[in-house]
């Protein structure tokens, strides 16, 4: 028995993989039949404090229709197809604000937010369009992200397929035929299990230290300058959510003056004292909780050791002015050699730096900018962004629209300078000194390649923190070129708390059927029926003469006749 | 709405048989043993048909239309000639007559011929969700492939089983033959010589095999003379 049991246990394993490898065969079979099948991204569903926001289901099985519908018609059973260039905001809006049945809703962005899709530039006209969609789309997503549709929404991108099979469906709305089951049509299908809550979310800081140069026999410890900058975004469909601008442009720019700084710092001549501290925080649309928490696991030593904290935010395309947002008052001592630093470095580049202040209100749960969690806890911190005013929640947090498309490299550059020029002359003592530390020709020059090549990637990287996991590879690609370039780096990871509840399936496939109508496969029927039938009349008379044909129908009648 | 569509895609594949065995003289003489032994035969010769293709052919990566292969895979087509002549003259069942007996094996060739080439395709595609005009045009192919198999058969079987025909029509006899046993090849070349579309050659299917099926009968009915 003992030497049999292993046997059986061969013969069923075998017979598992045999088991499984049918099923595969069978899955293929059922999934290469459609006949057009695209990637669609979900938007976003998520709850805050137990409200329901975004599309509440994930399934979708209808008949595709177009905004050429008669009006007054029935759409509970249609997916309403919405090229993003034709959109009719105003309709979304009615529907949406009205809780009208819709089957589903289907958005097709342009061809050109595609994510692997780079490399801007163009015409004018081009340039016309894309701020006319890039107006479109902004108001879109606001209206999405805070509105509740009982519906699956999708985005999807335009190509040849889809757009075919557009033009088929509003050639049918136009003549007034509704896409139902008599009429044919395409279906739309996204086969997926309905999302399910994403437990417990975590959310994860890098932090890198660049150790100053102590004086010998000193005990006090180094002044600590930190530079942050949020990297998570939020959007309206989390796996399109790139934010090249909110929040990849100041992720770029604090890798690029960690590179520049390792430089300075790996020799000792020119190690300055000052502990340079980086920060790469999450949860930033999320009232920057991952901040909170990062700066809650300082001891008090280390924080109060923090001379002050610049965090960068949005960085990526401004033209001539930048805001520095604090929430101290101006005259505050810190506050202004910050400034003038900084000010006087902007003077030079050849550009203006606004300041603005901002209090905060302790009791307010919001936080609408990063330096505030610092100010929150007495360190004196500012911001830096090419933002004016303080976003609302959940909005500048790297959305749809904020592709790679609407961020200038060169915005990024001088940002960089900027910050970078201004702390060195603060950590060497340069200050108000005309001094160039990184010339553009010099050994120490910003990198513009490094810069371009960070940005592609993080215009890729769709980084909604919910659903990048502890060990996501973009994560472990920041760490390790933090850790390039710094001495010392950790990864904390945290739970996001607060009142955010986060569902999963951000991402499906749409299988697109062109499908025939009940009217027809009837009509097929009788067809048939009607050739069975000429076709046996016929072979009986060929055969066995009309006659033969004849009594076949007769003789039942005549049966009946003998019986009665 | 698609099991709908796939009993009516079946409906035309296989219904055109069973009306013929119903609707003529076959089903009277019970000459159902007759065409399941044909299409037995017909396994058979679709099995060596299949290991000489495996042997002989190169597999084609492209749709190109090679003359050298085609001319190979016509040779090999000529193994049905040879299943149909041993269907014909070597299977006895009872006192079938002459007459009855090509139409049963060409009966029983053509329905083990659909049910082998178009049950499994049927079956996965026509349930599906998506719509084409495919499984149609292919119960279509079907009914013309059964027209075929008769002709053939009854070709064959005054070829080879009738002795007493006239001298003047034999020749014609085996050109007839020859045209409708090298249909498979001219098809094939149809559509992938000439690049036809499916709609188009199903076309010339049902056209070519009306034609045929009428000058067989012709002349069968040409050799019947004489003897009666």
């Amino acid at each position: 028995m003992a030497q049999k049991q292993p046997h059986d246990g061969e013969i069923l394993e075998s017979m598992y993989s045999m088991l499984a490898l049918v099923f595969i065969l069978v899955a293929c079979v059922e999934l290469c039949d459609a006949a057009t099948v695209v990637d669609v991204y979900r938007l976003i569903q998520y709850d805050i404090s137990g409200v329901p926001f975004g599309s509440r289901l994930a399934s979708l099985n209808h008949h595709a229709g177009s905004l050429h519908f008669s009006p007054g018609a029935d759409l509970s059973r249609t997916v309403v197809m919405i090229p993003v260039r034709e959109l009719n905001i105003s309709f979304v809006k009615d529907y949406i604000s009205q809780k009208q049945p819709l089957g589903g809703l289907l958005f097709l962005l342009p061809e050109m937010f595609r994510l692997e899709n780079e490399g801007g530039g163009g015409s004018s006209s081009d340039v016309q369009e894309k701020q006319l969609i890039k107006n479109v789309l902004l108001e879109l997503e606001r209206l999405l992200i805070h509105a509740k549709m009982p519906y699956p929404v999708y985005f999807a991108f335009e190509n040849d397929e889809i757009d075919s099979v557009l033009n088929d469906v509003k050639k049918n709305d136009v003549t007034g035929q509704p896409a139902t089951a008599t009429t044919g049509g395409y279906k739309l299908v996204v086969s997926t299990s309905e999302a399910k809550k994403v437990a417990s979310p975590t959310i994860t800081n890098i932090q890198g230290w660049l150790q100053g140069l102590k004086a010998e026999g000193d005990v006090n410890q180094l002044p600590t300058i930190a530079i942050v900058a949020s990297y998570d975004t939020f959007g309206a469909a989390p796996a399109l959510s790139v934010g090249s601008d909110s929040n990849g442009s100041g992720v770029v720019a604090l890798l690029e003056i960690a590179r520049l700084f390792s430089r300075l710092y790996s020799n000792p001549k020119t190690r300055g004292s000052y502990n340079l501290l980086f920060g790469l925080t999450s949860g930033g649309p999320y009232n920057y909780n991952g901040t909170h928490k990062w700066l809650r696991s300082f001891d008090q030593r280390l924080r109060e050791s923090i001379d002050y904290a610049i965090c960068l935010n949005s960085i990526g395309s401004w033209n001539d002015e930048l805001w520095i947002h604090v929430s101290k008052p101006p005259e505050n001592a810190y506050i202004k050699h910050i400034f003038e630093g900084i000010s006087s470095v902007a003077e030079e580049l050849g550009f203006k730096v606004g300041l603005k202040h901002k209090k905060i209100n302790i009791s307010n749960s919001r936080v609408a900018w990063e330096h505030e969690q610092f100010s929150r806890l007495r360190v004196t911190a500012a911001t830096l962004s090419e933002l004016s005013v303080a976003p609302e929640l959940l909005e500048s947090t790297g959305g749809l629209l904020d592709s790679r498309h609407f961020v200038d490299e060169t915005a990024i550059v001088r940002s960089v300078k900027l910050v970078a020029e201004s702390l060195a002359r603060h950590i060497y003592g340069y200050q108000g000194k005309s001094i160039n530390i990184f010339a553009d020709d010099s050994s120490l020059a910003v990198n513009p390649s490094y810069i371009r090549s960070w940005l592609d990637l993080l215009s890729q990287t769709p980084r909604v923190a919910p659903f990048l996991s502890k060990n996501d590879p973009f994560i472990m690609a920041l760490k390790k070129e933090l850790a390039d370039h710094t001495d010392e780096v950790n990864v904390q990871h945290e739970v996001l708390d607060g009142m955010f509840t986060f569902y999963d399936s951000v991402r499906g496939r749409l299988n697109i059927y062109q499908v025939a109508s009940v009217t027809f496969d009837l009509l097929l029927l009788l067809a048939l029926g009607s050739y069975l039938i000429v076709l046996f009349s016929f072979l009986v008379i060929t055969t066995r003469g009309l006659d033969d044909l004849i009594s076949l129908f007769r003789r039942p009648p005549s049966r009946k006749v003998k019986t009665a | 709405m698609t099991i709908f569509h796939f009993f009516n895609c079946a409906i035309l594949t296989f219904g055109p048989h069973a009306v013929y065995y119903s609707a003529t003289p076959l089903s009277e003489y019970d000459t159902l043993g007759t065409s399941i032994k044909a299409a037995l035969v017909y396994l058979g010769t679709a099995l060596v048909k299949l290991v000489c293709l495996a042997t002989f052919l190169k597999v084609s990566e492209t749709d190109y239309f090679d003359p050298y292969q085609e001319l190979l895979k016509a040779l090999i087509g000529f193994i049905d000639v040879a299943g149909l002549y041993f269907a014909l003259t070597q299977l006895t069942h009872r006192n079938i007559s002459q007459n009855h007996k090509f139409q049963a094996v060409g009966l029983g060739w053509a329905f083990a011929d659909s049910v082998l080439h178009r049950l499994a395709p049927l079956w996965v595609g026509a349930r599906g969700l998506e719509f084409t005009w495919d499984y149609i045009l292919q119960g279509l192919e079907a009914n013309a492939n059964l027209v075929l198999s008769i002709s053939l058969a009854a070709l064959g079987s005054l070829m080879w089983l009738r002795k007493n025909k006239p001298k003047t029509l034999i020749p014609i006899i085996y050109a007839c033959a020859g045209i409708v046993a090298t249909m498979p090849s001219t098809t094939s070349y149809l559509r992938r010589g000439l690049g036809w579309q499916l709609p188009k050659v199903v076309g010339f299917e049902l056209f070519t095999s009306l034609v045929m099926a009428f000058i067989s009968w012709q002349l069968f009915a040409a050799c019947q003379r004489p003897s009666s």
